[in-house]
């Protein structure tokens, strides 16, 4: 391959100077003449009977425009994910906290508040079911009439399950769980609508997937999607968080209804109540193995807590499942993954999708296991570390598993882990130091027969420069400074003459969710793809400018090279030149996730194919009269494939284990019969720069078969290993395995109070 | 939030004109780190904000044996006052631990004992200081010791008509030594799950002849466990019952169990951090004595 | 409640606005003064991201009244650069990947702001109290103190 110029060079991140003078504009900054400001009116009870609704009050006061039921929408009341279960604006029932039962729009914002206090309605409160474990019992409270609260159960099997347990020396079976988590994007949610001149509806809002919101507004609003158009502004953090409609649908109604420009936001207080959560989930986990350590089977049985609206329940639980034997050989397996409806907070889309949580679950399993048989953890892992050409327990044959012992080996070397018996364990009477690892194997892309695929648009002008035209979403996970770099790349431009599009489903063709750490791989290669007959172009026309062949000539940062040999025709003329000989240099790219080997008869149909690595190592300190526990330092480890951009990505990785801590020591979103109970950033704790310690983190790459210049997802993979690695240490600190996060300071002593 | 009326009066006597016509409507604002949350969720509903901003109320000063703060010093400028941090070290360190600079830039002493939280973190390092209050209303003025100002959350003695007007804190003499130290459950930005105060003052004969002993977020009001501060007077500095004295005052707490922890977690946190808040005080006592 | 006028200054140059006195602070910036880079992210003072610099401090500005910035001098991160030039902050905050999805980013750069004007030359315990108010979801806070660190004169990374 030749030397390249701008994939795998440090890149500033594309838009950095917009951010970094207050010139970006996030949805909020947002301001269109005659705007109005939207409220929503949210249930008061998580199950509830609406009886009675009465808006003629607030339809009187002062400065409203509009007030809308239900009966207000012209199309499908409902938003469509996984079912079309989760209505936009409530007829008869609330089934959580968050569920909306009035749009409203006025002059301002003090109107708009007046007006939904004005708002009367009468509910008739009814019992909800707040448990999944209560959820699944026979007689308990059913969240729907006609469906079961076990919405789905799937299994995953492989192997001889009976046979992988007699040919156990060793078993180990515990139960693990891990909490509600809210993604706190410092961004709360918000949507902007107007009436474009033709009437388009226009929606601004930030999101992972604007050809997927653009169905839904169109049918929620009666009208063609090509009549509505959603663009992306900057984004202020998602995580998975908005990868789901929020106030978009609501947005586009009142827009609709008062022909004005409508501004909907959400305030912290109502975020946290509405909005998808990351799901908790309780993993019983059992492990056979011989007496080396090497394991036979498991058999894993998962119950996840996704609320009463499917949403994207079914899928965290089975890309739980089709992950929770970790990266390791696991030869037969058993696993089952329920999704549990209740009348909690929804849950969906969170960085991971149920990775974390089940890989929790398989991390302290395998501690347990090492425990047992008296190896080190770094050696367990070894032993039944996979290698590529393994087959999983769903089927998938790794095309690329290096990064799997790569990074555990890497990880160790850097923490020092060999010598570790060295530091001191006792630094004062109340004190305890403890070291912990975390081994996982992370997927990229959705999954064999999901639709896994994205557009991406090239455009070169006159003078060389190239517009992008993608509608995958910048989250500030610096997908499109990536994108740039891949189209820059391939075209032979300088990065600076990249222009990349905001998301805009005028502009571009679908990109499929910002999700499942595929945005680098799958849009990546349709921008390959868009590039090629582009750069081909390019090429033929210099070999005619130059008499040269066309095997000799090259792109590089915008010049035209034979063999090493900088020549003086640049790219712009090259582009000059086109545009006289009516030649195109302009196209569409295309890309489906590729599955080249077919799976083995009976196997998982969904599982995936590209796997990336990672391992994490955390050193802590137990304060064993509080409970308080103290990281030192994290090794983070991971593998990329390929870095594209390695500023970005170290950033990704860090950011990951700043979120992982967090997930480890002090998040918890607590329920009260339905009811968040901290709902603001004062009572729902994430990190601050003092809860961080020292991070020392490496990209290892092992480039990937099929992925634009072998790279692949690094953001969730990231956030995986932490929380595990963290429970791992505090669990050697003490002698004893804490199995629930978060390790709070109080769970904590009440695990050494029972030593 | 509904938009209550502002007036920023230009002297003491028109802030407490104007707090007397208002009928109990009206409210003071200094820092506003406290209030405009609570009115934002609709705790507190007024019909008037008076802001103290123009009044001459942020000094700190010396005078004879007594230190002087003005009811409007801000944590910041606790933070920078070399002269507090010579005599009052833990109301410092205290005082760090509240918020982030930009909070401390506008939160004031004042505000923070007003609120009036059972988990305000300036409470027990002022508690253990003695402080005493000065309270003024139109035409009076009282003082009134610290440990007889808190009645429960968000009540205090101060009355509708009064404005707290200045902290007075005698200047510690002699062989003393305090520490401060609170538990969050993170980092920064934290309420206190517990948070303890003490000081200790020596006689000739090195035995104690002064132990103050200060609780928060243990009870409805931050308090002196005064039982525990008697398990202390007149022994040696060199045998102090430093253990029985902080199981005294996990007696003397009445916690309550919320979202950041439960009653008997914050009980036997308050014997921890008593136990370490002491020993840490014994030792600089002792280093002091070393010293010469 | 009748609207006063305020008279300050913001990014060096004379403000006068007309509004309610007791709009946040952050209201008028967005509202008023169409300073958009000032954020809602919870608006009680727990996040950061509406911090702004008040008469040479650093304060949360949906906790400051309009009424109480009277006469006061008030910095916003569009005033951080000066004709065109990005202030060596700005610079150090893009070469080392101090930002990523940027929301928290303008309250974060006018803590560090804040800090240099007080401290020209932070340590980097300094730097991590300067910013403990500051909640950030996509980073570890390490390229921010970073970042700190060399934008200030002679400084260097650890």
């Amino acid at each position: 391959m030749t030397k390249m110029e701008i994939v795998g060079k440090p890149t500033e991140a594309l838009g950095s100077e917009d951010i970094l003078t207050g010139k970006a504009r996030y949805c909020g900054d947002l301001t269109f003449p005659g705007m109005l400001v939207g409220k929503l009116l949210y249930s008061a009870h998580p199950h509830a009977r609406i009886k009675k609704l009465d808006i003629s009050a607030a339809l009187a006061m002062p400065g409203v425009v509009t007030v809308l039921t239900h009966q207000d929408i012209p199309g499908k009341n409902n938003f469509l994910y996984a079912l079309d279960d989760q209505p936009i604006l409530v007829s008869q029932f609330a089934r959580y906290q968050g569920d909306a039962l009035v749009a409203l729009a006025a002059e301002d914002k003090n109107s708009a508040q007046a007006a939904l206090k004005a708002i009367q309605v009468e509910y008739e409160p009814l019992p909800g079911v707040y448990d999944a474990l209560e959820a699944m019992k026979p007689g308990s409270i059913q969240v729907w009439p006609d469906r079961s609260n076990l919405y789905d159960r799937l299994v995953i099997e492989h192997g001889d399950i009976q046979a992988g347990f007699d040919a156990a020396e060793v078993l180990i079976e515990h139960t693990y769980h891990t909490p509600l988590i809210e993604h706190a994007f410092l961004e709360p949610e918000c949507a902007v609508s107007l009436v474009d001149w033709d009437g388009t509806i226009i929606v601004y809002s930030p999101g992972q997937s604007p050809h997927r919101d653009r169905h839904q507004i169109a049918r929620a609003l009666a009208i063609p999607e090509a009549k509505v158009r959603v663009i992306y502004p900057t984004i202020g953090g998602a995580f998975g968080g908005k990868d789901e409609l929020h106030v978009q649908i609501h947005a586009a109604l009142l827009a609709q209804a008062t022909g004005r420009p409508v501004m909907l936001e959400r305030t912290r207080e109502e975020s946290i109540r509405t909005h998808v959560k990351r799901h908790p989930i309780q993993v019983r986990y059992r492990t056979g193995a011989t007496r080396e350590g090497k394991i036979t089977a498991i058999h894993v049985e998962a119950i996840g807590d996704t609320g009463p609206y499917v949403n994207a329940g079914a899928e965290v639980m089975s890309v739980l499942a089709a992950t929770v034997f970790g990266p390791y050989v696991v030869p037969n397996a058993h696993i089952e993954a329920s999704t549990v409806l209740t009348n909690n907070p929804i849950c969906g889309a969170m960085r991971g999708f149920g990775i974390p949580q089940g890989q929790f679950a398989t991390e302290l399993q395998m501690d347990a296991l090492a425990r047992e048989v008296n190896l080190d953890p770094l050696d367990i892992r070894l032993l039944n570390g996979l290698e590529t050409g393994d087959t999983l327990p769903t089927g998938a044959r790794l095309r690329q598993a290096g990064g799997m012992k790569g990074c555990l080996l890497e990880a160790a070397e850097m923490a020092g882990w060999a010598e570790r018996q060295q530091t001191e364990d006792r630094p004062a009477p109340h004190l305890r130091r403890g070291w912990g690892m975390a081994s996982i194997i992370f997927t990229t892309g959705l999954g064999r027969n999901v639709p896994d695929s994205a557009g991406a648009g090239l455009d070169m002008a006159t003078d060389g420069s190239v517009l992008l035209r993608t509608a995958a979403s910048d989250m500030g996970q610096g997908a499109h400074t990536v994108l740039a770099q891949i189209a820059a790349e391939a075209l032979g431009v300088e990065l600076s003459a990249v222009k990349v599009t905001q998301p805009d489903t005028h502009r571009a063709t679908s990109a499929g969710a910002s999700a499942g750490s595929r945005t680098t791989f799958v849009s990546g290669n349709a921008v390959l793809d868009a590039a090629k007959p582009i750069r081909e172009t390019l090429l033929q026309i210099a070999a005619e400018e130059t008499g040269l062949p066309v095997e000799l000539l090259s792109l590089r940062s915008g010049r035209v090279y034979a063999d090493d040999e900088q020549l003086s025709l640049s790219v712009a003329d090259l582009a000059g030149q086109a545009g006289q000989q009516n030649r195109r240099l302009h196209a569409e790219g295309f890309y489906t996730m590729e599955y080249p080997e077919p799976l083995p008869e009976g196997e998982y149909p969904y599982a995936h194919g590209t796997f990336t690595f990672a391992t994490q190592i955390a050193r802590v300190l137990v304060d064993i009269e509080t409970g308080e526990v103290m990281v030192e330092e994290v090794i983070a480890v991971q593998d990329a494939g390929k870095v594209i951009n390695p500023g970005g990505a170290l950033g990704q990785v860090e950011g990951g284990c700043a979120m992982g801590i967090g997930y480890a020591l002090m998040e918890e979103l607590v329920v009260n019969q339905g009811r968040t109970i901290n709902n603001s950033l004062e009572s729902y704790l994430i990190p601050t720069a003092k809860d961080i310690p020292q991070i020392r983190a490496r990209l290892l790459e092992f480039p990937e078969p099929y992925a634009p210049y072998g790279s692949k997802g690094i953001g969730e993979a990231s956030l995986t290993p932490t929380a595990p690695a963290i429970t791992n240490a505090v669990a050697d600190a003490l002698g004893l395995p804490i199995r629930q996060i978060p390790l709070t300071a109080e769970r904590v002593l009440a695990a050494i109070d029972s030593l | 939030m509904t938009f209550p009326d502002y007036f920023a009066p230009a002297t003491l006597d028109e802030a407490l004109a104007k707090l007397g016509q208002q009928a109990g409507g009206a409210q003071i604002i200094a820092g506003g780190t406290d209030l405009l949350p609570r009115m934002r969720a609709g705790l507190v509903n007024p019909n008037l904000l008076v802001d103290l901003a123009s009044l001459a109320l942020a000094g700190i000063r010396r005078e004879s044996s007594f230190v002087y703060l003005g009811a409007r010093v801000t944590h910041a400028q606790v933070l920078e006052s070399k002269l507090l941090r010579q005599h009052y070290p833990a109301l410092v360190v205290a005082c760090e631990a509240i918020g982030g600079p930009s909070i401390r830039n506008r939160g004031t002493l004042g505000g923070n004992l007003v609120n009036a939280s059972p988990a305000a973190d300036a409470a027990p390092p002022l508690l253990v200081y003695d402080a005493d209050l000065l309270l003024v209303s139109q035409g009076a003025e009282r003082c009134l010791p610290l440990a007889d100002f808190f009645f429960g959350p968000g009540k205090t003695a101060l009355a509708r008509d009064e404005i707290l007007k200045e902290v007075r804190l005698p200047v510690p003499s002699g062989r003393t030594a305090a520490a401060f130290l609170k538990l969050g459950k993170r980092q920064a930005m934290a309420i206190a799950v517990v948070s303890v105060a003490v000081r200790l003052t020596l006689n000739q004969n090195s035995r104690i002849d002064q132990a103050r002993i200060a609780l928060g977020s243990v009870a409805p009001r931050p308090l002196r466990a005064m039982e525990s501060e008697k398990v202390l007077l007149g022994r040696p500095l060199e045998k102090l019952p430093i253990v029985e004295a902080a199981s005294v005052a996990a007696g003397e707490a009445s916690p309550i169990s919320d979202i950041r922890a439960s009653g008997d977690y914050r009980r036997r946190m308050v014997e921890v951090l008593v136990r370490r808040a002491l020993s840490s005080a014994c030792q600089e006592l002792q280093r002091e004595k070393i010293g010469g | 409640m009748a609207e006063i006028t305020l008279n300050f200054t913001v990014n060096g140059e004379v403000a006068k606005v007309t509004t309610e006195p007791v709009k946040t602070l952050l209201q008028m910036l967005r509202e008023d003064l169409a300073l958009h880079s000032v954020k809602e992210g919870c608006a009680q003072g727990d996040c950061g991201s509406c911090i702004v610099v008040m008469s040479g401090q650093a304060v949360n500005s949906c906790l400051v009244l309009a009424a109480q910035v009277e006469g006061a001098e008030i910095v916003t991160l569009e005033g951080l650069s000066k004709n065109g030039r990005l202030h060596p902050l700005q610079r150090q905050f893009a070469e080392l990947w101090a930002f990523q999805c940027g929301f928290c980013t303008a309250g974060m750069l006018m803590s560090c702001y804040a800090l240099l004007l007080n401290n020209p030359a932070p340590t980097q315990v300094e730097i991590r109290t300067a910013i403990e108010g500051n909640l950030c979801r996509c980073t570890s806070y390490r390229a921010v103190m970073d970042a700190v660190l060399a934008s200030t004169e002679g400084g260097h990374l650890p």
